[in-house]
């Protein structure tokens, strides 16, 4: 589904070059649940940008659906990120002036969709979170389990391929963080991929496979 | 997607309420003050109201006479001996006038005295001006000759003097001489209307002016058509070349010049008497260069402003791109939001600029003021400010469109 091949990335600033990843060579799988774990500042969170197109490697290949992706250029890139993956992060990042169903329609917003069957398919994602009841509210109103449920929600709204997470349990206490959890590994028995970065070793486990970072480069 | 744009600017605007009043304050002030001014400049030089004729008239108000060698020059308004001597008999004009500079005269009314303003003009006059007359008539052709002593005052002079009462065919005493009020004409405030009572010229109590080549005149000299205005303004410096004064030792040497409103203003500005250019081509490019400056300022502040908004929301704009967003689209987004507050903005201005327009004709802060709004100078300012507008939202969100996603989700910009 998703092939890194030889992926270096390299942070320059103007007195410091700090190398993020070296010679990864990861393949994702269609379906799989894969977890990234290693210690902070390691490179997972590099990695997962990467796989998703948010970022783009000094060095090496990604190929989606066994196509290379050769230009990073502005329109073909969001086009990809669009149609392919959904993206979930830590701090859940939710436009706080828009209500919930506003921010969970907001990747049909980059398709050619009439709002009547963005807005069903907002609804329905939402239903599918648990949360069809607190489509009006403001995202400051919800507790932070509700507020990541509703950006799974907008992650999988377009119907993604692949699901990406990126310590989506990290700001949540236990039992927020369980339903997180619960819920991701639903969405992939029912054919998601999902490549989830954690530190979490039980949350992990939970997926199909287990892939570690130190210092930049994968470990067995 | 037009939608979810509106409702995010409207969070935006309200959330950020000093931001927002700030940026609609600067837009707001800078069109109001464009407006005002313009329409006080329209009310000066462009053909309006009772000198809607001005692009076909223009005035001689100054003459000067050197001596030989340039040892002694005299400056100053023109003697109706030459207005009726050497303008009167010119070939490229269709009607010279010969008015005397607006003057103060005490009016004696009722045990009252008013300082009012008073002028003395010829039948021409009447008929190069269009005075909107509101009761009785002008003085004619006939009332000039005949050196009838009849007077016209202006709406507000008329409802000072006679209260309650009709001014028609009342007794008017003005420095000293007794007038009958046959006419009341619309107030006006512009170059060569401006009065609050008109007589005849032959009511001078002296017929000496009758033989001066300086004096208390200036001359309005009608052209069939703006084409011919060139004509006339080389027969006067012609006529100027030609002028024989009474005593040719005394002065030798005549300038004078065939002015539009704006040369006027420009001649008295710049001190350009002697030369035919008045610099009036300098007066406008230094009133477009403060105008521009004076909506420069404003505009470069707008785009500050809106960068910084656009640049803080970083975040946003991150999860907008990871989630398909191109920066073609995040530059229509924010456009679209610089335009709206600047349409706000300029609605507001235009809302302003007609209060306060309306509150400077009301205050009497400058009297018998009648001025509109220039609705094409409103969509040049609108313009402006939409095109800074644009700019400010152009600017960030290109600056954007150069950052990846997990860049500006980490707020890197």
């Amino acid at each position: 589904m998703i092939r890194l091949e030889n992926i270096s990335k390299t942070y320059r600033t103007d007195k410091v070059e700090t190398l993020a990843l070296k010679d990864i060579n990861l393949h994702v799988n269609k379906g799989e649940f894969l977890s990234i774990m290693g210690p902070s500042g390691c490179g997972k969170s590099t990695l997962l940008n990467l796989i998703g197109l948010l970022d783009q490697p000094g060095a090496g290949t990604i190929s989606v659906d066994g196509a290379a992706v050769k230009s990073y250029r502005d329109k073909d890139v969001a086009q990809l990120r669009n149609q392919t993956f959904g993206f979930i992060f830590q701090s859940f990042h939710l436009i706080n002036d828009l209500q919930v169903i506003d921010n969970v329609e907001l990747p049909l917003l980059y398709r050619s969709l009439p709002a009547r069957e963005r807005k069903q398919r907002a609804r329905e994602a939402l239903e599918r979170v648990g949360l069809g009841a607190r489509m009006e509210h403001y995202p400051n109103q919800l507790s932070g389990g509700q507020q990541q449920r509703v950006a799974i929600a907008r992650a999988i709204v377009g119907r993604p391929q692949v699901l990406l997470a990126d310590e989506p349990t990290g700001n949540l206490d236990s039992q927020m963080g369980g339903e997180v959890m619960d819920l991701l590994l639903r969405l992939n028995q029912e054919g998601t991929t999902v490549v989830m970065v954690t530190h979490d070793e039980r949350e992990a486990k939970r997926g199909s496979h287990i892939v570690r970072v130190f210092d930049g480069q994968l470990v067995s | 997607m037009f939608k979810n744009y509106l409702i995010t600017a409207y969070k935006v605007y309200t959330r950020r309420k000093l931001f927002t009043a700030i940026n609609l304050a600067c837009i707001t002030l800078t069109l109001m003050v464009l407006l005002v001014v313009t329409a006080l400049l329209q009310n000066a030089f462009y053909p309006t109201g009772v000198e809607g004729r001005s692009d076909r008239f223009l005035q001689v108000t100054t003459l000067v006479a050197e001596s030989e060698g340039g040892n002694s020059v005299r400056t100053g308004p023109l003697g109706y001996k030459l207005i009726d001597q050497y303008l009167r008999p010119m070939k490229s004009v269709q009607l010279v006038a010969a008015i005397s500079s607006p003057r103060t005269v005490s009016v004696y009314q009722d045990d009252r005295v008013s300082e009012l303003m008073l002028r003395r003009a010829d039948a021409a006059y009447w008929q190069i001006l269009d005075f909107k007359v509101l009761e009785g008539s002008v003085p004619s052709a006939e009332d000039v000759a005949q050196g009838r002593f009849v007077a016209v005052l202006n709406a507000s002079t008329a409802a000072r003097l006679y209260p309650g009462a009709s001014a028609l065919g009342q007794q008017l005493n003005a420095g000293g001489q007794t007038f009958k009020v046959i006419g009341v004409v619309e107030d006006t405030l512009q170059l060569n209307s401006y009065s609050d009572i008109w007589v005849p010229v032959t009511t001078d109590p002296s017929s000496e002016y009758r033989n001066q080549m300086f004096g208390d005149f200036f001359a309005l000299l009608l052209a069939d058509s703006p084409a011919q205005l060139p004509l006339i303004q080389a027969e006067v410096a012609e006529v100027a070349r030609n002028l024989q004064f009474d005593d040719p030792r005394q002065w030798n040497l005549a300038l004078m010049w065939a002015d539009s409103k704006l040369d006027f203003f420009a001649r008295g500005l710049f001190r350009t008497e002697r030369q035919a250019d008045s610099g009036a081509g300098l007066l406008l490019a230094i009133i477009a260069a403060l105008m521009i400056l004076f909506m420069l300022l404003p505009a470069l502040n707008l785009v500050n402003l809106n960068s910084g908004r656009i640049l803080e929301r970083s975040s946003e704009i991150g999860v907008r791109k990871a989630f398909g967003a191109s920066s073609r689209t995040l530059v229509i987004q924010f456009v679209i939001e610089n335009v709206l507050l600047c349409l706000f903005g300029g609605l507001l201005g235009l809302i302003a600029a007609i209060a306060a327009l309306n509150w400077l004709e009301h205050s009497g802060l400058i009297p018998y003021l009648k001025v509109d709004i220039n609705l094409a100078v409103f969509g040049c300012g609108l313009a402006i400010t939409l095109f800074f507008g644009l700019l400010s939202g152009v600017i960030p969100a290109w600056k954007m469109s150069r950052l990846h996603p997990v860049q500006a989700l980490k707020g890197a910009a």
